[in-house]
């Protein structure tokens, strides 16, 4: 996994990199030694993490790696919330002063009880919302600065997978998966094999062209997740994507989202269901009225 | 380019056909009031030619008293030359006038009856032309102002504003009514494309969050609003060819020889101010549509 990140192309460039860190002092950036150096508050938020979780072990990983002094920082970060409060106009405080850090590469359960703010830092991630206090990074770009054409630029490095599939029901598996390139101006004669490729990864190859009407409900959860895979994105951010499935086939939506990590890409998943959190010892975020209570490997403690 | 043109263009084709008892409304709509429109420009060009016709033969003639010196006659003549309103001063003898009096009868193919008079009864005359046939200021008392020259003036005047005032209400209730149905149709385009917008929310939705850049959102349904514009003005134009002909018959029938026919000319600027209007008033609802009802 780590020599895939290495071999990742990088959309920044190290001396793009060492100016944007000169522009904005407040960017949490990646030191060469291999630990974080976030400024500001964000040393203070790695600093009571236990060794063994998955952004220690990260971070631990790079100096092991060989690297030649000029190489580029590694691991990239993901996605950084820094002291981000969300307030909405009516005046329900969703999000208080959240800090949260995800290494790219990273598996990461959102939970948290009904109302506890997993939408909002959802919706403040793909920017449907800016926060009110606040920078949300992602994929290196702090999202309320981002403006006009770079908003929808910025949402095709991030897949998005929701509970309730959002599946256009006049179209095809292989059409609704194309929309989304055919949406952002890709041409025609590329759509074609770029929807195989993807539709062959979710092992759907067999269902291309029949409609959602006539799919099952995993086969639904595929078609959306290989829609959100196809502009080859860095992050995937699945809101409840089992929550509609039976127990058998969430399994296999966790494995697909598994693979789907272990090829490298971020995955960030919303989610109630306790057995496949406690199960599978990733890293656990826990929200409750818009703080992260408690962020550490595995478990799911509470019902939800 | 290419694919966001041909994007805009497939899925305002499929947004039209999905809607389609809405967007026949506002086609049949659009097109009966791009036929007022032409219906307007082409009756008003038509009363403008002919007014410009009679214009143009707008002028006051004096009859003089028999036996009026010359000399007084061209003192006169130059005193009225000297004013601004003024375009130009003929003098027409006693002679002159029969003669063409005769002519005219001839040309007619009437009796000549000036032929049963023994003298010429016929009074020689001051035929004055204006540069503006509205100005006619001062001439009348220039005219009367020296005792014996002139024994009558001769106006058309009042007929010309007649037509005027006739030709400037028309045009005046005209473009109210055009202005009412252009309204009209405008908001019957903006519901079209609203409710091709609440049909695709879906998609709206799915394509926001897949990175589809607001162009991509925006422009389909302004090419709907367009294309209701362009079939709209179509239609009109391919009616207003069938009834070409005919019209042109009665304009002739009731305009007599006066120039008021439809030159190509004016067939020309019809089909362009039926297409700009067309597809102005398309675009125009779409758009207001789409920044209603798309605002984030």
């Amino acid at each position: 996994m780590p020599e895939r990140r290495v071999s990742r192309p990088r959309a920044v460039g190290t001396d793009q990199e060492a100016r944007a860190d000169a522009d904005n002092a407040s960017r949490p950036a990646v030191g060469r030694t291999g630990t974080v150096r976030v400024r500001l508050a964000m040393t203070t938020l790695l600093a009571p993490r236990s060794a063994d979780t998955p952004v220690q072990s990260t971070l631990d990983r790079g100096p092991r790696r060989t690297r030649r002094p000029d190489a580029p920082p590694r691991p990239r970060i993901s996605v950084a919330l820094h002291h981000v409060s969300k307030v909405y106009p009516n005046g329900r405080r969703a999000l208080s002063e959240v800090d949260l850090v995800i290494p790219e590469g990273d598996f990461v359960f959102l939970v948290g009880p009904s109302g506890a703010g997993k939408s909002t830092l959802i919706k403040l991630l793909v920017r449907d919302e800016v926060p009110t206090h606040g920078e949300v990074f992602v994929a290196g770009h702090e999202l309320s600065r981002a403006t006009g054409r770079s908003i929808p630029r910025l949402r095709r490095q991030i897949g998005i997978v929701f509970q309730d599939f959002r599946l256009l029901p006049r179209k095809t598996v292989r059409e609704n998966v194309g929309f989304a390139l055919e949406v952002t101006g890709t041409p025609r004669g590329r759509i074609g094999p770029a929807v195989d490729r993807v539709l062959a990864l979710v092992g759907l190859t067999g269902q291309a062209d029949q409609r959602p009407s006539q799919l099952s409900g995993g086969e639904l959860q595929r078609t959306a997740i290989a829609r959100a895979m196809i502009h080859d994105p860095k992050l995937i951010i699945a809101d409840e994507p089992t929550g509609n499935l039976d127990p058998l086939i969430s399994w296999e939506i966790i494995q697909l989202l598994l693979r789907i990590n272990e090829m490298g890409t971020t995955v960030l998943m919303a989610t109630h269901n306790a057995e496949v959190v406690t199960a599978l010892r990733k890293r656990v975020v826990a929200l409750e009225d818009g703080r992260i209570v408690r962020d550490e490997v595995g478990g799911y403690h509470r019902d939800y | 380019m290419i694919h966001f043109l041909a994007f805009s263009f497939r899925r305002a084709v499929e947004g039209l056909w999905r809607n389609r008892v809405m967007s026949l409304a506002a086609t049949v709509t659009m097109i009966l009031t791009l036929v007022l429109l032409a219906s307007l420009v082409i009756l008003l060009s038509g009363m403008q030619a002919g007014l410009a016709y009679i214009e143009g033969k707008v002028e006051i003639r004096a009859e003089l008293h028999d036996g009026v010196p010359q000399a007084r006659v061209e003192i006169l003549r130059s005193q009225l030359e000297a004013l601004p309103e003024v375009a130009s001063v003929d003098f027409v003898s006693k002679e002159q006038a029969l003669a063409d009096f005769r002519a005219q009868l001839t040309a007619d193919g009437r009796e000549d009856v000036s032929q049963y008079v023994g003298s010429n009864p016929l009074p020689a005359q001051l035929v004055v032309k204006l540069t503006d046939p509205k100005e006619f200021g001062s001439v009348r008392t220039t005219l009367e102002a020296p005792a014996g020259v002139v024994e009558r003036v001769v106006e058309q005047q009042r007929n010309v504003d007649r037509l005027i005032s006739i030709t400037s209400l028309l045009r005046t209730v005209g473009l109210i009514i055009v202005a009412l149905v252009g309204i009209t149709v405008l908001l019957i385009v903006v519901n079209t494309i609203r409710m091709a917008v609440m049909s695709r929310a879906d998609e709206i939705e799915i394509m926001r969050l897949v990175g589809a850049t607001d162009a991509f959102v925006r422009w389909p349904f302004i090419f709907e609003g367009l294309l209701v514009g362009l079939i709209g003005a179509l239609v009109t134009l391919g009616l207003l060819s069938l009834a070409s002909a005919p019209i042109g018959q009665l304009a002739n029938a009731i305009a007599g020889q006066a120039p008021v026919g439809f030159s190509r000319q004016l067939g020309s600027q019809v089909a362009g101010v039926v297409l700009a209007a067309g597809l102005g008033l398309g675009g125009l609802g779409a758009w207001i549509s789409v920044r209603a009802y798309l605002r984030r």
